[in-house]
């Protein structure tokens, strides 16, 4: 059996991609177009966890009812309450020196 | 139940990726196509490393929407195999009962 030029099954394959319209790639070169192609994840991404409607989301989205979250407003008055008790939140170091957790090291 | 911390940064995640998707492909398209010049090519590089951590699809883990573990997840009903377990008992999830032959 007579051997074919490679040039004449490059020609073959060029004509093949043209009439089946693929793309003629011989060298394999990476296009990167499998990221185009792909499907686009971040729609079924944020459906995943099932929404949760509470108090604070449910006042959010309607403002201008005047609603009010009996829970919130008692941990902001019992956060009140503790600090005129001197048992509030320790203020925030501003320099290094006055970090805690610099004086447990040393 | 509330979401503890490790399952809001997951949401977090989520949303992240959602929003950059489509900028991130683009900039992979340019940036993984050997047909286009070196030089191109490493600016959508080091266009991509300017995304945020929480824009990368690998950050989001499927996690319990019950008890916010991450390991034994069954992702079809976003729970943990022990928290698939009680609430397919208690008949929480439809079409899902307990097996007997």
């Amino acid at each position: 059996m007579a051997s074919i030029a490679a040039s004449r099954i490059a020609a073959l394959n060029r004509l093949r991609c043209n009439i089946f319209q693929t793309s003629y790639n011989p060298e394999s070169i990476r296009t990167g177009a499998k990221y185009l192609r792909a499907r686009l994840k971040g729609p079924s991404l944020i459906n995943y966890y099932p929404q949760e409607i509470n108090m604070s989301t449910f006042i959010k989205g309607f403002p201008d009812e005047g609603l009010v979250d009996l829970d919130e407003e008692q941990r902001l008055q019992d956060i009140i309450d503790k600090k005129k008790r001197g048992k509030g939140t320790p203020r925030k170091a501003r320099t290094p020196q006055e970090s805690r957790r610099n004086k447990k090291r040393r | 139940m509330s979401p503890n911390i490790r399952v809001l940064r997951d949401i977090k995640a989520r949303h992240g990726v959602n929003a950059n998707e489509i900028a991130r492909r683009a900039y992979l398209y340019v940036a993984r196509n050997q047909s286009l010049p070196a030089s191109v090519r490493y600016q959508a590089q080091l266009q991509l490393n300017t995304f945020g951590r929480y824009t990368r699809p690998s950050t989001v883990k499927n996690r319990c929407s019950e008890s916010g573990k991450g390991r034994g997840i069954m992702s079809e009903f976003a729970l943990s195999r022990f928290q698939f377990r009680l609430k397919a008992r208690a008949g929480e999830i439809p079409g899902v009962k307990k097996a007997s032959w």
